[in-house]
């Protein structure tokens, strides 16, 4: 909109708009290394990958445009299907279950206590072993034969015969469960303790004046100021299972009957065991779009009213 | 100028020669890790006699086809490769593989060299992979435990009802001691083991060249129900069920398995590191008797386009003569040429003669989709035998993987 303004004094708004050009560049400047590794490690491999998916792109022979005809023959992959239901599944169960031992964590390691620093040192170690790691090591430790649980159960009295724990469905899935929550609670528990921390004690302390129980408590102040908290370690589960991976193809091998095979496990297999390139880059553009769904449905479900 | 061009000129004639000398002298090859205890010393030997050179490099197992394919995509692939025999077919319809049809034949002694490595390597009638290391299925079975179940230590099965007699026996001795072992979750181990009990019987896996499927055979349901029969009766330990070809090995070595289907490596394994296991070595037998065993180990390949054909049969001549073989054998490898393999493991252990014999009679199936419809962990084959040793539905289970592998092969273009 021109105004008189503008048009008697326009050497201080060229001014002005003129350092708000060099403000942007500097900006843009300090991003600049940001932006080429993301385009470099994301944009570009997320480009080439959706090419790929158009394409029958064997890992040994010459690629072919095919169009979308990798997605057309995923919609009738009962095992990518069955696979994303499985994944799913596990998602919910694990994120619940990371969250039932992460919070009463995070809220014991918060209290200072004589031993604070040995309880969180001791809760985040898992954290810090490789997930193919802590997945080879609870292979042994799940083996019938040779492992801990069944024939220490057994030495023990508990069983009188050794059961493997990995032959029926239920306890594979169970074991694998508990292992992940072994390994990832540390993790959530600190940036739930971040976020208990964030949280003034003031305001705290004058619920509890104005005579709030401490269910109230956590009901009422822990739990609406910890919802960007939540929001991020709920992300960071919900986005991180969809992907799991090393622990169904260690410790179980998509076993038994190929039940605990995870979307990931299947673009893997389609990829590597079949060779077929392509569509398992149709795969993966499959479970992005499904990914960013969630990961979108969720922030708008925790987004509070000041906005996220 | 014109001591310029002069220059010029012997600068180009200087690096062609450089260039032509290298690539002639010093050639690359790549090799899984599987076979780190005999290539390096092979190539060692080679190059100690030998004007051309090879520069070997050791790849994990599971990485070698992505890394050959992919660096054969890209134009870097190395000159020669000793490639997992059953990969062959995939490398040769990709067009990644040099013909070595011409060399092949070339050899006097080209009908002796192992049919099944020749047959993985045959594409569309032309020879595209030579045998470079072997391994063959055997049934190992217990001595000490023969002896303590009263049966004849020195005395191999024959047959099935033996097989299962005699696990029996050594089952009954009770405590940890079980009769019969074998991977349960792993479609590799089980191809090696479990396909030559079909073939024994006058059954087949794949065939019409590889294009059509015969899980449905009564040969494997008589073998599916060899198999069910020791795992109903507790011949078979609990493990059994979940072992994914971690122990496949490691079952018969703990010294408390009757008999186990397994590879010829075990032997050396055996001999040089659990030396108290006292074993004999027998074929895998059919439903009635007859023998069969699975050709394994690795063919040697060459990049296509590179003119390395000579170097080739350099290379191969030298793998193939007494001395090369007997290094082979004395290293872990199976000869593959069997007009010298006796004389290749006569100063080994003498259980190797058995080994040597059943490669003669080894099998492989061939398929550009052989790691799709056998090894893959998803695959077909896998989630077939898993279901049929351990469920009930095993007309089911046979019907889904015969039409899922039908489905594969009807899929290759």
């Amino acid at each position: 909109m021109i105004n008189s303004q503008n048009i008697h004094d326009g050497a201080p708004i060229r001014r002005r708009s003129g350092r708000q050009r060099r403000k942007q560049l500097a900006g843009l400047l300090f991003i600049a290394p940001a932006l080429i590794l993301v385009a470099t490690f994301f944009v570009i491999p997320l480009g080439m990958a959706f090419w790929m998916s158009l394409h029958n792109w064997p890992l040994l022979g010459r690629p072919r445009f095919i169009g979308f005809g990798n997605y057309i023959r995923l919609t009738q992959d009962a095992q990518f299907w069955s696979s994303m239901r499985f994944t799913v599944y596990y998602t919910v169960i694990v994120t619940i279950a990371i969250f039932a031992v992460a919070f009463p964590l995070a809220l014991f390691a918060e209290k200072a206590h004589r031993f604070t620093k040995f309880y969180r040192t001791a809760f985040f170690l898992p954290v810090v072993v490789g997930f193919g790691s802590a997945s080879l090591l609870w292979a042994w430790l799940l083996d019938v034969d040779s492992g801990l649980f069944s024939p220490a159960a057994e030495y023990l009295g508990l069983m009188t015969t050794r059961i493997n724990l990995l032959a029926d469905f239920d306890t594979t899935f169970w074991s694998i469960i508990i292992m992940v929550v072994w390994k990832t609670a540390g993790f959530n528990m600190i940036i739930l303790l971040t976020g208990l921390q964030g949280i003034s004690t003031e305001v705290q302390e004058a619920a509890r004046i104005d005579g709030a129980s401490s269910l109230q408590r956590f009901r009422r102040i822990t739990l609406p100021l910890m919802r960007r908290t939540i929001a991020l370690a709920l992300i960071l589960s919900v986005s991180g299972s969809m992907l799991a991976f090393d622990q169904f193809y260690i410790i179980a091998d998509g076993g038994p009957q190929n039940r605990t095979v995870t979307a990931v496990y299947w673009i893997f297999s389609q990829s590597f065991g079949s060779f077929r390139l392509g569509y398992g880059a149709a795969l993966s553009m499959v479970l992005l779009v499904i990914l960013v769904f969630i990961s979108v449905v969720q922030l708008r479900l925790l987004r509070n009213p000041e906005g996220m | 100028m014109k001591l310029l061009k002069i220059v010029a000129l012997a600068a180009t004639a200087l690096g062609a020669l450089s260039t032509s000398a290298f690539s002639q002298e010093k050639l690359t090859m790549w090799s899984r890790s599987s076979s780190e205890a005999f290539m390096p010393a092979l190539i060692d030997a080679f190059n100690a006699s030998h004007k051309t050179q090879i520069e070997l490099q050791i790849v994990p197992s599971a990485e070698m086809v992505q890394k050959y394919a992919t660096a054969a995509a890209g134009g870097s692939a190395p000159d020669f490769v000793s490639l997992d025999l059953v990969y062959g077919p995939a490398f040769a319809k990709s067009g990644t593989l040099e013909d070595l049809t011409d060399v092949a034949k070339s050899l006097p002694y080209f009908e002796h060299l192992s049919k099944a490595h020749i047959g993985t390597g045959t594409f569309e009638g032309r020879i595209y992979a030579m045998p470079m290391s072997a391994d063959a299925s055997v049934l190992l079975w217990n001595k000490k435990l023969f002896k303590q179940a009263g049966l004849d230590p020195e005395k191999a099965p024959t047959n099935w009802a033996e097989i299962e007699e005699a696990a029996g026996k050594v089952n009954a001795l009770g405590g940890d001691i079980r009769g019969f072992y074998f991977s349960g979750a792993c479609g590799g181990c089980n191809a090696f083991t479990f396909m030559p009990l079909i073939w024994a019987s006058g059954g087949d896996i794949l065939v019409d060249g590889g294009k059509r499927a015969t899980l449905d055979s009564p040969q494997m349901y008589d073998a599916i129900n060899f198999y069910r029969d020791m795992v109903a009766k507790g011949y078979v330990p609990e493990s059994a069920k979940t072992d994914s070809g971690k122990n496949f090995f490691g079952g018969f070595a703990t010294d408390k398995i009757g008999l186990s289907p397994i590879g010829a490596f075990a032997i050396g394994n055996l001999v040089k590191n659990y030396p108290t296991v006292d074993f004999g070595v027998t074929f895998i037998p059919g439903k009635t008797g007859g023998k069969a065993s699975f050709g394994g180990g690795d063919n040697f390949v060459v990049t296509a386009g590179r003119d390395n054909a000579p170097a080739a049969k350099e290379f191969l001549e030298f793998v193939y003569s007494l001395e090369g073989q007997t290094l082979l054998a004395k290293l872990g490898s199976l000869p593959t040429r069997d007009d010298v393999a006796a004389e290749a493991v006569k100063s080994l252990d003498q259980r190797y003669q058995v080994a040597t014999e059943a490669l003669k009679l080894g099998r492989t199936p061939s398929s550009p989709v052989y790691n799709d419809i056998i090894n893959s962990s998803t695959g077909p084959w896998k989630q077939m035998l898993n279901e049929v040793f351990f469920d009930d539905d095993v007309k089911g289970s046979v019907t889904k993987a015969q039409t899922a592998m039908q489905s594969i092969l009807d899929d290759t273009d």
